[in-house]
């Protein structure tokens, strides 16, 4: 029983990992532009398949793969950008509605071009399993991607703490107007700001698809866990979003471990509606208020 | 011309389109199909229009709707034609659960209700016992025959489908013109000072939503008896949500038949041409058609067409 739970926690903490990936991108674009980028997920399910074409046409390790995704990708965010830009009247309906059609013409594009079937690295080194601490199992694409998920995002930290731009990227969220008075370009900054998304988004993609499984309404899932885990931890700071998705992680492996897998989002979802209505502002949100 | 506008186009739409097509199941069945997704569209563009809030959860009504109304039929006896108000009333009473998410923003309200969505879905797959589970409800029964009307045909079913769509959309416009409409549009206005002078907002919010999901509730129940045939991935599939959406920003969610005439169109050319050039991935197509409109004409169809036939007099706006 305890060693079970263990496990489940364990499996958890590594799923967090890359969920607390997707998440801090979605945080950082609504943080510089005050948008949920509904085709935010549908990025790390493009950076999937990319890897996916790479390995399965061109003999390409996912690895490798990498700097191809993230050219598709980054040019997508942009692509989105570009277009979210344009919005001028009822900026907060139109934003939304714009996404979620990004986010359709996405997940439809994967589903013509490499139909609906499941796939998943076909790689063996990323699928050894892996022992910690002797009675704790792994798959070693989910460890290598959790460490390095984790030394991504402190490079993000650091950039977002100690660059002139990072700041900016960080004053623009906090005030607009001064951050703007100050000499920051909000055009420059935004766009950063969708370009770092971009590039966190393309290695949870790998990660999902050496790990996990891949399908085309991934995309569509990964936003909504992803915004879910921002609801949980608040906007605010990445070590806050790792810890919201780190509790969804171990919430969801937990359940599907003692309850149903078939129950697996539910838990979530749950969660989710509780901290919105119980904690607004999330577990660590500090007052960036979500509610009246 | 306006006046005879509304009546003429009844005229044709109750007498002159079952004459036409009445013959041919096949359209029959396509029409239907597509002011089903109209009335969803109504109540969205109700509760986006009047209500300021974009949900991306109404199939959770339709769901529950559908699901109401299939199971009192089929195991209390319920008949069909009282089935839906119920079905309506079941999703109404379903959305009151959703309403603490009104005190939540735009995309927070957005997600949530999104969440609702998937939870009612899961509810709906687990409850074996109510809802048959995964393998779903078979014959649900048919609407009954009325006054020598079969309703359970395809004819029968587009004259009450379309009664639905007409009642709806006459009940938002009447809505729009009443002095709730003139809260509510203050309240899209500047909400804090619409509350300063005494309009209570979260009450009309609150009966935006739960008026929007009964209408949806009701669509659903139509539905599921037309049909006879539910299972949770089909009721509570995204379909019942995207659909509306595109219909409803095709075709101006800041008027009342906009959603109705962005229904038709989009249903119609999605099953007619983009689902025979392109079988899988067609909604393609619909994201498409939402991204260009919001970049190039947000307010929808209606508004041009309406513009034209107004002699550009008046701005079509909520």
């Amino acid at each position: 029983m305890l060693s079970l739970t263990l496990q489940a926690l364990f499996s958890g903490v590594l799923a967090g990992g890359y969920y607390a990936m997707v998440a801090v991108g979605l945080a950082l674009v609504f943080g510089t532009m005050r948008i949920i980028n509904l085709a935010h997920g549908e990025l790390v399910l493009l950076a999937a398949y990319v890897a996916y074409a790479a390995e399965s046409q061109y003999g390409l390790n996912p690895v490798m793969a990498i700097p191809f995704a993230l050219v598709i990708v980054g040019a997508s965010a942009a692509l989105v950008y570009a277009l979210l830009s344009r919005i001028d009247q009822d900026r907060e309906i139109n934003s939304l509605i714009l996404t979620f059609g990004l986010g359709i013409i996405l997940t439809n594009a994967v589903l013509m071009i490499w139909a609906a079937d499941i796939h998943s690295t076909t790689a063996p080194w990323f699928q050894e399993s892996v022992v910690v601490a002797d009675t704790l199992f792994a798959m070693r694409s989910e460890v290598v991607f959790f460490v390095g998920g984790l030394v991504l995002m402190a490079g993000v930290h650091g950039w977002l703490n100690h660059s002139w731009q990072g700041r900016a990227v960080r004053a623009l969220s906090s005030n607009r107007n001064a951050a703007k008075l100050m000499g920051v370009n909000p055009r420059r900054t935004e766009i950063l700001s969708f370009l770092v998304a971009a590039l966190l988004a393309t290695f949870a993609g790998i990660a999902i698809y050496t790990g996990k499984t891949i399908f085309p309404s991934l995309g569509h899932v990964m936003t909504v866990k992803a915004f879910i885990i921002t609801v949980l931890a608040g906007m605010g700071s990445i070590p806050g979003v790792l810890i919201g998705a780190v509790m969804i992680g171990c919430i969801e492996s937990l359940t599907v471990t003692y309850v149903s897998a078939s129950l697996q989002e539910l838990a979530g979802m749950i969660l989710f509606l509780v901290v919105l209505f119980v904690m607004p502002s999330g577990l660590f949100g500090g007052r960036k208020a979500i509610a009246r | 011309m306006k006046r005879f506008l509304v009546p003429a186009a009844l005229a044709v739409a109750y007498v002159a389109v079952p004459l036409a097509f009445g013959g041919n199941p096949y359209v029959m069945g396509l029409i239907v199909a597509a002011l089903t997704i109209g009335g969803i569209a109504v109540a969205w563009a109700l509760l986006g229009n009047l209500g300021g809030m974009v949900s991306f959860g109404h199939a959770a009504f339709f769901g529950v709707g559908s699901y109401t109304s299939a199971v009192l039929s089929m195991k209390l006896g319920v008949p069909p034609l009282a089935g839906l108000l119920l079905g309506g009333l079941g999703a109404a009473i379903a959305s009151i659960a959703t309403m603490p998410a009104l005190r939540l923003k735009g995309p927070y309200f957005a997600l949530a209700i999104l969440a609702y969505a998937h939870i009612f879905q899961i509810l709906a797959t687990e409850m074996t016992g109510v809802t048959g589970g995964a393998g779903g409800l078979l014959s649900i029964p048919r609407f009954p025959t009325l006054l020598g009307v079969d309703l359970g045909s395809k004819t029968g079913g587009y004259i009450i489908i379309l009664t639905i769509v007409v009642l709806s959309a006459a009940a938002y416009a009447a809505i729009r013109r009443s002095a709730w409409g003139l809260a509510l549009k203050a309240m899209h206005d500047t909400e804090i000072a619409t509350r300063v002078i005494g309009v209570p907002s979260t009450h009309l919010k609150a009966a935006m939503l739960a008026l929007s999901a009964f209408i949806t509730g009701v669509v659903g129940a139509f539905n599921a008896h037309f049909i006879n045939f539910l299972e949770p991935d089909y009721a509570f599939s995204g379909a019942w949500t995207v659909l509306p959406i595109a219909a409803a920003i095709f075709g101006g969610y800041r008027t009342v038949w906009g959603p109705v005439i962005g229904a038709l169109t989009i249903y119609l050319l999605d099953q007619l041409v983009f689902k025979e050039l392109m079988p899988h991935g067609h909604q393609f197509v619909l994201g498409m058609l939402l991204v260009g409109m919001i970049l190039l004409s947000p307010g929808g169809l209606a508004p041009i067409l309406g513009r034209r036939l107004e002699g550009g007099q008046r701005h079509a706006h909520a």
